[in-house]
Formats: C-alpha cells, structure tokens, sequence
C-alpha cells in the first residue's frame, strides 16, 4: 500500500490512521501496532519539520507491507540529504535538540531495523518489524 | 484519533487549587499543540500542581512528551509537580523509554495519588 502525503501534521495521522488499517487487516498482533504506528509518526513527523520544512505544498510517500514474517514501512521525500538515525545527545533534556532525539529513541527501541539510504534526489528511511519470536517486544 | 482535552480545577476541600487535565485519545503531531495552547493559561496563573489524567490516553507520541516536559519545567520552577495517574500500558512504556520526565509523580490510582499530594501539602504547610 502507498501513500501520497503532504507534509502537514494531519496528513502524518492520516498515514497512521492509514496503516493502522492495514495492520489490523494483516492481523498484525496489537502490540506490534501501537509500536509501527509510533514509529510512523515519529518519521513522518520528522520528514514534515525537517526535510519538507512544513511546506503543505510539498509531498511525501509511505509505503507499507507485509511478508510472512515481518512489517515494514518506508518513507521517501525529497528533502536534503538527512539520516535521521544519526545518534543524537538526548541528555541535555531543556535542549530542543535533545527534545528531537527522543523520537528516533523510540523509533529505535521498538523497530528490530531502522535504515537510512539516499537513492538520487530522495531520502529513504525504512522501519522492519519482525513478527516471529525473534524480534523485539 | 482526535485528543479531548478536559481542565478541572479543585474549589475548596483537600488539594483546593489543584488542576486536572483529563486526556482522551491520542497525544501525537497534529494534537500537541492544542493541548499546549490549553495549557498556556493554565500555565501562566498560580497553578502549582497538575495531574493529568490518562485513563483514556490510547497514544502518546514525543509530540506529547514534549508539552508534558515544557509544563513539568515550568511547574518546578514554582516549586510545584506535575503527576500522571492511570496510565495505559503502552503509555507507561513511551515514558520508561525515554525517561524525559525525571522527578514527576506517577501513579497508579487516585488514592496513591490523594496521599502524595496530602504530604506535599503538608510539608508546604510546615515550611509556612
């Protein structure tokens, strides 16, 4: 399943809300749910601040699917090069910055991969949720 | 999922003054900013605690932490708290993981809850 989405915070919960769906109909296990949808929103919320600048007219794609024995999301804008799993200091808590790590935090905690590639002009970011025993809780 | 927001403020009886914020929904990109908006005059008068009440929070994101660690700041600064009750699971989960929120209270019910602000309360009393 692909999304076209513009990058506003709206449109990064109607990605969720989008994938929520779809997992659902994957019987994809709750848990595991909640844990895409965040990490989904934490990207797709990066990707509008960041990359995309919060410019409504521009746009973003997520890609979802299902193999048998994982989920996976991926995400391409066309922003400037970024990797966003580039470790950032989160200990200076009043920081913004900091602030910023959190998401990529969570991102990393609950998703078993996370990756980052420029392929020409885009940016692509992908999320893989393991669903056999071997991944995450 | 959209987020309602709810502010109660206790008149008279024990903790009078104290505000609860009731959250129902989700907490994430787009809903921040509203609840940081409500939370702006609430903020801005002599409020010294605040509960938020999570009972019906189904998802929190760091869009969320951030507004719940910009009041704990200010709330500090004033010598007050900022308290969780009634967490969902996975709430509690993205508030283990990032431990963005050092020194706030979290509780599990409202009688816990009851006995840790009738100690603070106490103990501002003392200093009197």
């Amino acid at each position: 399943m692909t999304l076209e989405l513009h990058a506003t915070p709206e449109e990064v919960m109607r990605a969720v809300g989008a994938f929520e769906e779809f997992a659902q109909g994957q019987t994809v296990p709750e848990k595991f749910i909640h844990q895409l949808t965040l990490a989904l929103e934490e990207c797709a919320s990066n990707i509008v601040k960041h990359a995309l600048q919060g410019d409504a007219q521009r746009t973003f794609k997520a890609n979802f699917g299902r193999t048998e024995n994982e989920v996976f999301i991926e995400l391409r804008d066309n922003g400037p090069a970024f990797d966003p799993t580039v470790h950032i200091d989160r200990r200076r808590e009043d920081d913004a910055e900091a602030h910023g790590g959190w998401g990529i935090e969570l991102v990393r905690r609950f998703m078993d991969e996370l990756s980052y590639r420029r392929v020409g002009e885009e940016n692509v970011l992908r999320l893989v949720k393991r669903l056999d025993t071997g991944g995450k809780i | 999922m959209p987020l309602e927001i709810q502010i109660l403020r206790k008149v008279g009886g024990q903790h009078a003054g104290a505000v609860t914020v009731k959250l129902t929904g989700s907490l994430d990109t787009a809903t921040a900013p509203e609840l940081e908006r409500q939370l702006a005059p609430v903020l801005g008068g002599d409020a010294k605690d605040i509960v938020f009440d999570l009972a019906q929070l189904k998802f929190i994101s760091s869009a969320g932490l951030r507004v719940f660690s910009s009041a704990r700041k200010t709330l500090k600064e004033r010598n007050g708290q900022a308290s969780f009750v009634h967490m969902q699971p996975q709430i509690q989960e993205v508030f283990e993981i990032i431990k963005a929120l050092p020194g706030v209270a979290i509780f599990k019910d409202e009688a816990e809850m009851d006995r840790y602000l009738a100690a603070r309360q106490h103990t501002y009393d003392e200093k009197k």
